[in-house]
């Protein structure tokens, strides 16, 4: 392990590094954590160049020869299909109505629980009433049973109520999870009681504080947790596949279960519109987290405090 | 609690309406109706109801499927998460020492924290295709026959992976912002003290550490337990037949492809409690986190 | 976004106040991809053929989704006219006390000529109640039937096998020396256990295959489907036979790469065959075992029915009727049988596939409907068993876990015997 040359390479590196001295001591291991890294890249990253590679194909090349490394060329074509094309009798679905309803449920999802769970955090931390520690423990039962657990019993609910096949039916349930309520709560308790003190003796109100002072505080901590919400909502799965029997209301990702019952049925699956879809599905919040990378990863990293 | 709260009769009311409406239609709602239905056999067009007592329970348990559905449901848990927190580790611990490129590595290791667990399902499926899948061809490279879909442990092996594949960015940003939290203070004096980098990581970054592997493991054990529903479907494709399954697809596949009710009732229950027993462990972590900070 | 919907409601309230003349019903089905498109035609030459009537079919997604979909709107009181559900659904349709119209009452009641028996023999009783009334409108019938690579056999020097007997002492391991796989199945409880059961006229299920009052058992640990099993067992180790999970096209796709010489599958898969195989493949009849029966009887229908639901203006129950009329008239058949290779459901719409030379130019299309011609026996008109679903899942964990070697298969059928009685027992209860 100790090999001279090693510790000889990374001398230039040393110096240019100098503010760290400690560190650049043991620059050798990089070598060792460089190869981890990538390694770790190709791990990750290399099952998605293949589906987006092997989407670029026809898929009877695919059904024969499997999945592919190399450029089909049938990019533009596949990706115009799965976008345009009209499905069903009414003729009404195709890729882009999914993408809008998978918005519509990404920012349905994320904008209702930080609105939900803002207002209901700040009446538990900043108010004195009877019934907050009821309140509070109602609130927090909700963290111990994911919509998973309950799902057919809150299909039927839904059902009755008339929301199946319903954007309000379909975002509103997700939301009775409390999990921004508690994260909501663990920051303005962080806020300091100095602030309301000054506000008070301004004379301002509860509703002028929160909007005031509180909601312009919370800026980062809102747009942190509207990326991860955001990402959680339009990457839904089971739920809407229970929820949304009209096609007209199909999410991407519930697209995808559709174009995999041709995989199971008799005909040459369209493997290419499947991943072309899966790609389409993953770019979204994808980029949203690699462009809002800081903010996402502090928003992430907040919700363990 | 805050020393300075407003008192109000009717605003915390009103501030809070809009949550305790949503809990209560659509949380305290279904789980009453869970718990109720799981004590009855249900006729699905017309709801008519037959008690039947802990019937439903019993019948559950008892049957080896369930007990295999359990069983196997613990084992990827366990792999899952014990796997993608040590991968995810790995890759921090070398992230957090590398100087050059360290933006972009953390760039394309995130990425798949952004793929839908369905989305993973169907890239896995096609790798592990018997048929055209290139990583069963791999395998048999080294001389194992993976037949994912034949036999029972293949395809909890690829279900395995693909799963963990897809957990591993999640642990993977919350160690290296575990381990960018460590001031450097410490870990200079770590590297005067202890020249070898193993012991070091062990005996110093590791104990560190440990609140935040601990609370990922519970984040671990409910994405293995509820979020791999979405690969778990794609990878059976639709046929359960004698691929493994977790108690989750179970309660899904007998209450919706099943249309038994009151068993898959019963099922939600039994899961239930589970995550409550989960929950109470999750809770005095967070309450002595609290009492720390 | 609201008032996107708003106006889309708007529009749509507009287009059906215009044609406020003509009668809606609807038709949920779970036909995707070509055979969406079929469906989609049929409708289409159904609201073209007349002015009385519009019918719009909705995509619902598989068997198992539309089944749900229904229910969940039925409890809502927004079921549709028509719902297509499968075979191992009827039990849970037709348990349902009142959630259906039997469609021989819809048809007499409506002034539709009816007659049991312009229907061909293995379709008649299919989706019929104990008393031999027709409840469900067969739809999209198919049978499974052996398909076989002409080359492959012509290679190995053997013809496709008549019998079970003649597969392991002749055909398989000529096969097999050739190089092939000799043979693969698509689907274990559909092929070679429900259709066993009818290919060999044994009894499925106690009262009357299921058709009876009281609660069904089911007679599946009987020797000779156990026997059969053990000897694709033995088949499989020896590489005489492929399995390649629970899965359909995992195991059709080796068929059509040329690995397996002959695959048993679905009579409807001869379309997607056509597309998929570029070689000369030809079907014959499933074998059966000599050893069981010197007569083999017709096997059984799978697919799917139509089922009026009940909840409708009479209005919209004679627009069902006329539908059904048109349906099952002999040129839609022949359409349908033609577009998809399901088997045409009546003796006319067969004659008319004959008279235009449909199977001069495809012979292979009328395997499965001469196959389902065949004399038939006391149990070969069909069964009918609650929870099938679950049933048909317990068989294709159980039979994975034969082919598997986790099971012998002595374990496995008792576990599936019980397992399923199990389930009738409970799926009893639901009806009260």
């Amino acid at each position: 392990m100790t090999t001279q040359e090693i510790d000889l390479s990374t001398a230039a590196d040393r110096t240019a590094t100098a503010e760290k001295p400690r560190r650049s001591t043991f620059g050798r291991v990089r070598y060792y954590d460089h190869a981890v890294l990538l390694f770790g890249v190709f791990l990750m990253m290399a099952p998605l160049f293949v589906a987006f590679m092997t989407s670029t194909y026809q898929p009877e090349v695919i059904h024969r020869h499997g999945m592919q490394v190399g450029w089909g060329g049938n990019f533009q074509e596949t990706y115009w299909t799965v976008l345009t094309k009209k499905g069903g009798f009414s003729e009404e679905v195709t890729g882009l109505l999914m993408t809008q309803n998978s918005l519509i449920l990404g920012l349905g999802f994320a904008i209702g629980k930080i609105v939900v769970s803002m207002l209901a955090a700040y009446a538990i931390v900043y108010f004195r009433f009877p019934l907050a520690t009821f309140c509070f423990w109602v609130i927090f039962s909700t963290l111990l049973l994911p919509l998973e657990v309950r799902i057919l019993p809150s299909y039927e609910v839904v059902q009755s109520l008339g929301m199946l096949n319903t954007y309000t039916g379909l975002i509103l349930p997700l939301i009775a999870s409390a999990t921004g309520t508690f994260f909501f709560r663990q920051f303005f308790k962080s806020v300091p009681d100095e602030l309301v003190e000054a506000a008070r003796i301004d004379g301002a109100g509860p509703v002028q504080f929160f909007w005031d002072i509180l909601v312009p505080l919370s800026r980062t901590m809102m747009a942190a947790i509207f990326i991860i919400m955001f990402v959680v909502g339009w990457n839904q799965y089971l739920w809407p596949t229970l929820m949304t029997t009209e096609e007209t209301l199909y999410t991407l990702v519930r697209g995808i279960r559709q174009v995999m019952q041709t995989y199971i049925g008799s005909n040459i699956p369209d493997y290419n519109e499947a991943l072309a879809m899966a790609v389409l599905a993953m770019l979204p919040p994808a980029l949203v987290i690699i462009i809002f990378q800081r903010m996402f990863i502090k928003g992430l990293v907040e919700q363990e405090k | 609690m805050k020393k300075s709260v407003f008192t109000n009769p009717t605003l915390p009311y009103l501030l809070l309406f809009p949550q305790m409406a949503i809990i209560a239609v659509f949380f305290l709602w279904p789980a009453a109706e869970a718990i109720w239905s799981s004590f009855f056999i249900l006729d699905p067009f017309f709801g008519n109801a037959t008690f039947v007592g802990f019937e439903n329970y019993t019948d559950a348990v008892t049957r080896s499927d369930y007990q295999r559905t359990a069983i196997f449901t613990f084992w990827f848990t366990f792999f899952v998460a014990f796997l993608s927190l040590a991968i995810g580790l790995m890759l921090a611990v070398s992230a957090d020492r590398v100087l050059r490129g360290k933006s972009a590595y953390k760039t394309l290791l995130m990425w798949v924290y952004a793929i839908a667990p369905p989305v993973a399902g169907l890239i896995g499926i096609m790798l592990f295709d018997q048929h055209i899948g290139p990583l069963v061809k791999f395998a048999a490279f080294f001389g194992w026959e993976l037949q994912v879909g034949v036999s029972y442990f293949d395809t909890a092996f690829a279900m395995t992976t693909v799963a963990t594949w897809k957990q591993i960015p999640y642990n993977f940003i919350f160690f290296l912002s575990g381990l960018q939290s460590i001031p450097s203070s410490v870990k200079e004096a770590a590297a005067i003290d202890c020249r070898s980098e193993m012991r070091r990581f062990w005996t110093i970054t590791f104990p560190l550490l440990a609140p935040t592997s601990f609370f990922l493991l519970i984040l671990n054990i409910t994405y293995a337990f509820f979020e791999t529903f979405g690969v778990i479907d794609l990878m059976v494709k639709g046929e359960p037949g004698n691929n493994p399954v977790t108690l989750v697809y179970k309660v899904f596949q007998d209450g919706f492809r099943g249309l038994d009710v009151g068993g898959s009732a019963a099922q939600s229950v039994i899961l239930m409690i589970c995550v409550l027993a989960l929950t109470v462990v999750q809770f005095r972590l967070i309450e002595r986190r609290v009492h720390y900070g | 976004m609201f008032r996107k919907t708003l106006l889309a409601a708007a529009g749509a309230a507009f287009v059906a106040g215009s044609a406020s003349a003509q009668t809606e019903i609807t038709w949920w089905h779970a036909m995707g991809g070509a055979l969406g498109e079929a469906v989609n035609e049929i409708a289409k030459r159904f609201n073209e053929s007349q002015s009385d009537y519009v019918i719009t079919p909705v995509y619902k997604g598989n068997y198992e989704e539309t089944l749900t979909a229904t229910i969940a709107a039925f409890r809502a009181g927004e079921q549709p006219n028509i719902v297509q559900v499968f075979e191992a659904g009827a039990a849970t349709l037709m348990g349902a006390d009142g959630a259906v119209v039997p469609v021989e009452d819809l048809l007499k009641a409506n002034d539709v000529p009816f007659d049991i028996n312009d229907y061909i023999s293995g379709v008649r009783y299919f989706y019929a109640d104990d008393s031999g009334k027709m409840v469900g409108m067969p739809f999209n019938s198919s049978t499974p039937i052996l398909y076989y690579n002409v080359e492959a056999l012509e290679q190995a020097g053997v013809t496709p096998p008549k019998t079970w007997e003649e597969f392991a002492e002749v055909t398989a391991p000529a096969l097999k020396e050739a190089g092939y796989v000799p043979a693969a199945q698509s689907h274990l409880p559909w092929i070679f256990t429900e259709n066993f059961f009818s290919r060999h006229n044994l009894q499925f299920a106690t009262e009357n295959n299921g058709y009876g009052e009281g609660t069904p058992e089911i007679l599946i640990n009987n020797d000779a489907i156990k026997a059969h099993f053990t000897a694709v067992k033995d088949w499989v180790d020896a590489g005489l036979f492929g399995y390649y999970g629970a899965g359909w096209s995992d195991n059709q796709a080796p068929f059509e790469n040329q690995e397996v010489a002959m695959w048993m599958g679905s009579s409807a898969s001869f379309g997607g065959l056509k597309q998929s195989a570029d070689f000369d493949f030809s079907a014959t009849y499933l074998p059966y075992w000599e050893a069981v029966t010197s007569e083999p009887t017709n096997t059984f229908i799978g697919g799917a029915a139509l089922w009026a639901l009940t909840g409708h203006e009479s209005d919209e129950e004679k627009a069902t009727a006329e539908f059904f009329n048109f349906l099952s008239s002999p040129e839609m058949q022949f359409f349908w049988h033609q577009e998809t290779g399901y088997v045409p459901i009546t003796t006319a719409a067969y004659d008319l596939a004959k008279s235009e030379g449909w199977y001069e130019e495809t012979p292979q299309a009328e395997i499965g409907i001469q196959q389902l011609s065949l004399p038939g026996g006391d149990w070969t008109k069909g069964y009918r068993l609650g929870f099938y679903v679950q049933i048909r899942d317990v068989m294709n964990r159980e039979y994975g876990r034969i082919m598997a070697g986790e099971a012998t298969v002595d374990e496995a059928f008792e576990v599936i015997e019980r397992e399923s009685n199990q389930l009738l027992e409970r799926f009893a209860k639901t009806s009260g």
